[in-house]
């Protein structure tokens, strides 16, 4: 059985005379979710072009379900599923429409795609829209339309562009328990984010792409792992601290996030911090940490004493 | 099974893109309304012998404001939105994308080919005749959508594409001999007039219906078929579908 869904190998894409992607290279297996993360402009978009055929990449290859991206190019497109940044279904159509003729272009008989746009729309809770022209409807609404329209299809690699932006955090839950449940029923999925608490609870995989080159891909707990730190409390900025005393930190303004390496560590810090200086949470580093740290190496991480 | 799959990719699209008419079914009236109103004053001024000329001059110009104006502009529009990249990521050919297009915009053609079929009959024009101009609208579209496609696509990140296709519209259609005939232009500037593609098609269908022309039949013919050349290849060059 196929065990990669997605290859990508030195894959780059020169927009004009500037690298829009350098070199990307990762490894998304089949039956999995795998999310892409990176800042604005790391190559996110265009590494999910060039494996939705969009895009023709200037160096490198990749693989779609064992298929080359130039040379099967249209029987790639007969299995996958894509959803572009940005996208806003057409404003003259209904909720019901979109889903239903798309997926009758997709060579569905018309009964069984109003059947199935329904079933979408209850999961999504927007069936009391589904006869309201899309233009009508809130951003959040029209986003979720677009994503039902997209994993309705049944195809074996969906793509989606930040599928969740501008969402609201129980509309999200909704759309993150219909992607856990599609991949569960054997489809594989790549999505992008800029919401790292999004690719730590829903990612079987995750990949880090910055400045067009992969930094590192791995279960998001590898990546938390990969982090020299465990613990971080985020406390007011006050004059009774001393940044330097502190170790490893990020500066926010008026408020720091200290790291500290163990529990004790941790502890030995609040308990020495001036009881003038507010501490507004303690926890768990998490994949947002990892994510500052592997995209700045460590770089932003204050002027650090214990490194 | 292909060709129903097939079948349903199309209708599917030109489902989809058609939906503007439910909130604008004004525009067609207006084109309805805009039609009998110039019927009535060609009438007016130029009795049958207008009229006549002008069964050519809807059918062409209806077929190539088509493609030039709406399909350019469903399909610049899709590429801004990424309705484009969509479809491109599915089973949907850029066969079945272009001719959905036209299904779903058609509703604009109809507009000029209503009242030039009531004109055909009036004036007496024979069917055979009448069936043969009608050949000329596929090629009519074609060449209009290609024409505004191949500059509409070359300008980097367009603002308002009916702000390019429009004012484009109104410099092949209503500016040259199109709506009136060439022979009122002076013989030793025809040939200039002719080179637009649009008053090389009417001359055409002019031969067809009314079996006379401004000049030889075969200088519109050869002009045509350079456009559709040249065009194919500036196309070519722009509208990919996918692997871009």
């Amino acid at each position: 059985m196929l065990e990669a869904a997605i290859e990508a190998v030195h894959l780059g894409r020169k927009f004009d005379n500037v690298w829009g992607l350098r070199d990307a290279s990762f490894l998304a297996k089949n039956h999995e979710l795998t999310v892409l993360v990176g800042p604005n402009g790391a190559g996110k978009t265009t590494t999910i072009r060039i494996l939705t055929t969009v895009l023709k990449p200037s160096k490198g290859h990749a693989r779609v379900l064992g298929m080359d991206v130039l040379k099967d190019y249209e029987k790639i497109r007969r299995r996958i599923a894509y959803l572009p940044q940005d996208y806003s279904v057409p404003w003259d159509v209904t909720p019901e429409e979109y889903i239903t003729w798309n997926l009758v272009i997709r060579g569905w008989s018309l009964y069984d795609a109003k059947d199935k746009a329904r079933e979408w729309l209850n999961l999504f809770e927007i069936s009391n829209i589904k006869d309201k022209p899309c233009r009508t409807l809130s951003g959040g609404e029209r986003r979720r339309v677009a994503v039902a329209a997209a994993l309705a299809t049944n195809a074996d690699v969906i793509f989606l562009d930040e599928p969740t932006a501008g969402l609201d955090p129980e509309i999200k839950q909704v759309v993150w328990r219909s992607i856990r449940e599609i991949v569960s029923s054997g489809a594989s999925i790549l999505l992008t984010t800029h919401d790292m608490r999004e690719a730590q609870i829903l990612a079987d995989k995750v990949v880090l792409i910055n400045n067009g080159v992969t930094v590192i891909e791995g279960e998001p707990k590898e990546l938390i792992n990969s982090l020299p730190y465990k613990y971080k409390i985020v406390i007011g900025k006050s004059k009774f601290i001393n940044l330097d005393d502190l170790g490893s930190f990020i500066d926010l303004g008026d408020r720091v996030i200290l790291y500290t390496k163990t529990r004790r560590e941790a502890i030995n810090l609040v308990e020495e911090i001036d009881p003038n200086v507010k501490i507004h949470s303690m926890g768990y580093v998490e994949l947002e940490d990892a994510y500052l740290y592997l995209i700045t190496k460590g770089e932003n991480f204050g002027s650090s004493n214990e490194n | 099974m292909g060709l129903v799959t097939r079948i349903k990719r199309i209708i599917g699209i030109a489902y989809l893109e058609s939906r503007w008419i439910k909130r604008q079914p004004l525009w067609i009236f207006q084109g309805i309304i805009g039609s009998i109103g110039f019927i009535l004053i060609l009438f007016a001024w130029g009795h049958l012998e207008a009229l006549k000329n002008l069964i050519a001059a809807y059918v062409i110009a209806g077929a190539w404001s088509q493609g030039l104006n709406i399909v350019a502009q469903a399909i610049g529009w899709s590429r801004i939105g990424r309705e484009y990249e969509r479809y491109v990521a599915s089973p949907v050919t850029l066969a079945d994308y272009f001719i959905g297009i036209i299904l779903a915009t058609s509703p604009f053609m109809l507009i000029s080919l209503i009242p030039a079929t009531i004109l055909a009959i009036i004036v007496g024009i024979d069917l055979y005749s009448f069936l043969l101009l009608l050949m000329l609208i596929p090629i009519a579209l074609t060449i209009g959508a290609f024409l505004s496609l191949s500059i509409i696509l070359r300008i980097k990140n367009p603002t308002n594409i009916s702000a390019i296709t429009n004012p484009l519209n109104t410099f092949t259609i209503v500016l040259p001999p199109v709506y009136y005939p060439l022979t009122i232009v002076p013989p030793s500037l025809r040939i200039i007039c002719l080179i637009m593609p649009s008053v090389s098609l009417v001359e055409i269908g002019r031969w067809i219906i009314l079996h006379k022309t401004a000049c030889h039949f075969a200088y519109p013919l050869l002009i045509i078929i350079i456009w559709l050349i040249v065009l194919t290849i500036l196309l070519s060059r722009r509208l990919k579908w996918g692997l871009e």
